[in-house]
């Protein structure tokens, strides 16, 4: 891998690791469709994922920075009290710990099967044309619940739930739909999302659920793997892993920056309809050997 | 319910750290089911201070 796909790879990591079009799957399909030299399961390789996962995790760190204190000190509130207060920052905290944990337990539990899917482009390429199915079902689902409530209520625009309302048991499903990400090509934010708004969440606050769960599950997956980086055969890509998780944080940084702003006003159709062609495409090339 | 916080927190802190010494593990220490134990153990530990608030006070 020279310097320029290694960057490239950063850029790409720190842009697909929050937009819902998984992060997993392009750093499997476009190095093959690319036919660049990636020895996936060499430890330079799996130091410099580690070193961009890194990068990414202090990025939404940094742009939620304001939000994490306040979910620190409610959460140390909650349990200095001895109850859950009606406080924001206290019940999104709860929220993400409900989400959080089931997601660690699958991942803990199911990571080892599914990683023998990781090497076979062809296998990922289906699944991001499933991520696809996964975008536009959860759009569709999600017009014809507000369909229903306005022809219960005969509001014409039906408040959702906001963040901090959600049930405990709706703030775990979304959690545990982030598990569907284990698969390569399925993504982790599109599952949360698409959950968050079957929930009765708006595209903003399930967006924003989605990013706050994102934050411990990867941090905590790049903090394990960090001896990784110092290992002996990693030497020679030191300037690589570093640039890269440079590169990575500012991408992802920018992106959700992005993301928080599009969701307002806007929905996951479009990500359906890139994941379903890249998918399609990659499928074809991949089954008719046209790409080995 | 207190005393099943309890019991929890005390049999996820024992597979926490079997988990971490890889003790009766032949494929040797699992760091990641560790923490995960570990963070289940603190959740219980937190139930029970819940459940230990005053009565009326908790949600």
């Amino acid at each position: 891998m020279t310097f320029v796909q290694a960057m490239l790879l950063a850029v790409l990591q720190g842009v697909s690791e929050l937009f819902p079009i998984s992060s997993l799957g392009h750093t499997v399909l476009i190095p093959a469709l690319l036919r660049w030299p990636v020895a996936e399961s060499s430890e330079s390789f799996l130091a410099f994922v580690v070193a961009l996962h890194l990068g990414t995790a202090l990025a939404l760190v940094a742009f939620y920075r304001r939000t994490w204190v306040g979910i620190v000190r409610g959460l140390t509130r909650s349990v200095v009290r001895g109850r859950i207060g009606a406080d924001r920052d206290e019940r999104i905290g709860w929220l993400l710990v409900a989400g959080t944990v089931p997601v660690g337990i699958l991942g803990v539990l199911f990571e080892p099967a599914v990683r023998l899917l990781f090497g076979s482009p062809l296998a990922v390429a289906w699944f991001l044309v499933a991520n696809a199915g996964v975008m536009f079902a959860g759009e569709a689902l999600r017009v014809r619940r507000e369909t229903r409530i306005q022809r219960e209520t005969l509001n014409p625009a039906p408040a959702g739930v906001r963040l901090e309302d959600l049930a405990w048991q709706r703030g775990a499903l979304v959690g545990v739909a982030q598990a569907l990400a284990l698969l390569p090509g399925i993504s982790r934010s599109g599952s949360a999302i698409v959950a968050g708004l079957l929930a009765g969440l708006d595209h903003e606050d399930a967006a924003s659920f989605s990013f706050l769960l994102a934050t411990p599950v990867i941090l905590a997956a790049s903090v394990l793997e960090v001896p990784k980086l110092f290992a002996p055969a990693v030497r020679g890509i030191g300037l690589e892993a570093l640039a890269g998780g440079v590169l990575a944080a500012v991408t992802a940084y920018a992106s959700v920056a992005f993301l928080t702003r599009y969701f307002r006003h806007n929905d996951l159709r479009p990500f359906g309809w890139y994941c379903l062609i890249l998918g399609g495409v990659s499928v074809v090339l991949f089954a008719t050997k046209v790409i080995a | 319910m207190k005393a099943l916080a309890l019991l929890l927190a005390a049999l996820f802190l024992i597979a926490a750290i079997l988990y971490a010494t890889g003790h009766g593990y032949p494929s040797g220490v699992h760091t990641k089911h560790a923490i995960v134990a570990f963070v289940l153990a603190v959740l219980a530990l937190v139930w029970f201070r819940f459940q230990s608030a005053p009565a009326g006070s908790s949600r």
